[in-house]
């Protein structure tokens, strides 16, 4: 058998020792700063490479491909305040070069959360960013209080985008309901807040504009697009719920053109997803205007490849010549652009 | 080459595989079985040493976007080189992107594989008569069911593995009978009859349209069996839905212990997508029940629990 086909057969890079460092004079407290290190407003991050909700289960799932440590984060599976049992099957469906799903939030509600995964994530030695929804903004609040009594937590990402649940409101569409969420979860905990942003809107930039002057820490852009999926002959949809999301590498110039318009408009950091699945991709968001990455959909076909790409980043970072993530990012140019 | 990540401090949940392994593999052999019916052989050893009876594996054609995700296929057998396992088997039908592009392959293709997965059938659940009921291409989990259930073949870790996360495998029980109920659409269809041909295997075969065996479908082998005073102590069962369905009423209408296999379409085989769920019941009332995932909690569950 041959080298697993989502490691690098190369020896692998120590990204420590790129830069040289010089022997401390005091014992170090933080771990030394690699060129890998992002900060998104208040959120620290050792490196740019996270993986997205719902596509990397609780991460228990993933402990045989992905060793948590070496990514930046991990985001699991949207919680809700109670129980949900999601979507009637079939939940998913493969299309041309995408996935389209309607899963459904399934998941066993908050109190379970964190009593059955939260102390294992917590040991994961990688941020725990928790991705909440509620139906009310009431309920996100709720749900930030609670969770604020768990300081291992490094940050919440509010899921007010999800195409598949139909949560009375769609927070989402509307730049003034998204600045209320927004601005009721900060002052409901400490940490920083991701706002999970719909590309199913006229301009999503005017939406992360809203969700930036409320006080997010970071837009997440984007969550999937709506679809459907037709079995003409039995004149049914495909899927169990009627209407999917689509995510993968289908949705992948659609989800760079939403990075760049809200990088070019608002004054925000930027995490980017969709539908990556290379070191290019990578790239390829990072200079269109996001500041870190998740994986999503790419987990369930080549599972080890979110920890390969924190590898391969550093590498691509060092062949630019960049000293940290930062120079990269937003370096895009348009024809006309100065 | 899996990484088995660290220590006992990491708890595991019933069906996750903690030592599944992701690897790009060697088709070594592509055989025809029956019509549109064909065998591959993989080399991959780590998948080989480990895999027991009814797990499965995801296979993907790498390189491509389309298709773009594995898809999940059931261990037909192991084979060996020099006394020790070296890869595996699966049997597979042609219906959709992924198998038709599959059936063009040949030996030294590169094919991406991850797996063990899912639970398995229990080793043998009966000192008995256990009886196999396949139709279709469900047939494939049944041959290393047969042989270890037949004591021919030991699958998985031996007992004294000491690998962190090893499950080892332990067979309390060895059938006194084994019987295999197939049955197909129709004779062309029929695979892979002389591979079954073992000693103490008995194979009974029926199609629907009576081309070979009883005319048919497969359930009346079993409700044949039982009411002409061969009952089987417990019956394991994979196929399409309908028949599945059939087969959990026809045992507990006899009180006879079955185990269903299902074959629910998956996008990840481990656990993370939460796509390929089934009813399956947590209590006594009609609505007690919960979406479970088929790739880790099954896809083999006990007939009683699933709700159709
Ligand atoms: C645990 C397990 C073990 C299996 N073992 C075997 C085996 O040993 N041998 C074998 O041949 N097969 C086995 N299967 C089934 C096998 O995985 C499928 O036949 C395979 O995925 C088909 O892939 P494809 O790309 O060729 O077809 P696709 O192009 O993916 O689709 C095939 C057909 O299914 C339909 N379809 C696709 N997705 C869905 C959906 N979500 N809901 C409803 N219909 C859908 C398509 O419209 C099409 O008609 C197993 C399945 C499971 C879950
Ligand atoms: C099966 C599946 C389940 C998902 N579940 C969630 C979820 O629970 N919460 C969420 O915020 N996003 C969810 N998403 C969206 C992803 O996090 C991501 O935004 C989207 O899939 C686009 O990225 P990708 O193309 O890399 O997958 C899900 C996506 C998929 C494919």
């Amino acid at each position: 058998m041959r080298a697993p086909f989502d490691t690098d057969t190369r020896p692998r890079k120590d990204s420590l020792r790129l830069t040289p460092r010089k022997v401390p004079q005091q014992p170090i407290v933080a771990p030394p700063v690699s060129r890998l290190a992002v900060q998104l407003g208040r959120l620290k991050l050792a490196n740019p490479v996270l993986v997205a909700s719902g596509t990397f289960g609780y991460a228990r799932e993933m402990q045989a491909f992905v060793r948590f440590e070496r990514l930046g984060g991990v985001i699991p599976k949207t919680v809700t305040p109670l129980p949900r049992k999601g979507n009637p099957p079939p939940r998913t469906v493969e299309t041309s070069a995408g996935l389209l799903n309607s899963i459904g939030l399934d998941n066993d509600g908050l109190e379970a959360f964190i009593e059955k995964h939260l102390g294992y994530l917590s040991g994961l030695g990688t941020a725990l960013i928790v991705n909440i929804a509620g139906r009310t903004i009431d309920e996100f609040r709720e749900m930030a209080v609670r969770l604020d009594e768990f300081p291992q937590i490094a940050a919440l990402e509010l899921n007010i985008s999800c195409p598949n649940v139909s949560c009375g409101v769609d927070f989402g569409i509307d730049p003034r309901l998204t600045a209320e969420v927004v601005s009721k979860v900060r002052s409901a905990c400490r940490f920083p807040v991701l706002a999970k942003l719909t590309p199913n809107v006229t301009s999503i930039a005017e939406i992360a504009r809203a969700a930036a002057d409320a006080g997010a820490d970071a837009v997440t852009l984007i969550n999937t697009f709506q679809g459907l999926a037709v079995d003409w002959r039995r004149r049914r949809p495909v899927l169990g719920a009627g209407f999917g999301g689509l995510s993968g590498p289908a949705i992948k110039p659609l989800a760079l053109r939403a990075v760049c318009q809200v990088a070019r408009s608002v004054n925000v950091p930027i995490v980017g997803v969709g539908g990556i699945a290379s070191i290019d991709d990578v790239m390829q968001f990072l200079v269109a205007g996001a500041s870190a990455v998740q994986i999503g959909t790419a987990n369930f076909y080549n599972p080890s490849l979110a920890e390969r790409l924190v590898d391969e980043l550093d590498a691509a970072l060092a062949g630019e010549g960049c000293a940290s993530v930062s120079e990269i990012v937003g370096t895009l140019q348009f024809p006309g652009d100065e | 080459m899996s990484q088995v990540i660290d220590d006992a401090s990491r708890v595991f949940l019933p069906g996750l595989v903690p030592d599944a392994l992701a690897a790009t593999v060697d088709v070594v052999e592509h055989e025809a079985m029956a019509r549109d019916t064909f065998r591959l052989r993989l080399r991959c050893p780590e998948l080989a040493r480990r895999i027991v009876p009814g797990q499965f594996f995801m296979v993907r054609a790498p390189g491509r976007d389309d298709p773009l995700l594995g898809r999940p296929f059931a261990l037909y057998d192991v084979y060996d080189e020099d006394g020790v396992p070296a890869g595996v088997d699966f049997g597979y039908i042609v219906v959709g992107k992924l198998t038709t592009l599959m059936s063009g392959w040949t030996a030294g293709e590169s094919v991406e594989v991850w797996g063990p997965l899912g639970n398995g059938f229990p080793p043998p659940p009966t000192d008995g008569h256990l009886m196999l009921v396949a139709g279709g291409i469900g047939q494939t989990p049944f041959l290393a069911v047969a042989r270890e259930a037949l004591g021919l073949r030991r699958y998985g870790e031996e007992p004294e593995a000491s690998a962190p996360g090893a499950v080892p495998r332990i067979i309390e029980h060895r059938p006194r009978r084994v019987t295999l109920c197939y049955g197909a659409r129709s004779r062309d269809y029929l695979a892979g009859l002389d591979d079954f041909r073992m000693e103490g295997l008995e194979v009974r075969l029926s199609t629907d349209d009576g081309t070979a065996g009883r005319h048919g479908f497969v359930t009346a082998l079993l409700v044949e069996a039982i009411e002409g005073g061969d009952r089987p102590d417990a019956v394991y069962c994979c196929g399409p839905e309908p028949m599945m369905h059939a087969v959990q009423q026809i045992c507990q209408k006899h009180a006879i212990p079955c185990w269903l296999s299902l074959e629910s379409p998956m996008a990840c085989g481990f656990g993370a997508c939460f796509s390929c769920v089934t009813r399956v019941r947590e209590g006594d009332g009609p609505d007690d029940w919960d979406y479970r995932r088929t790739c880790v909690e099954g896809p083999v569950f006990p007939a009683e629990k699933l709700v159709f």
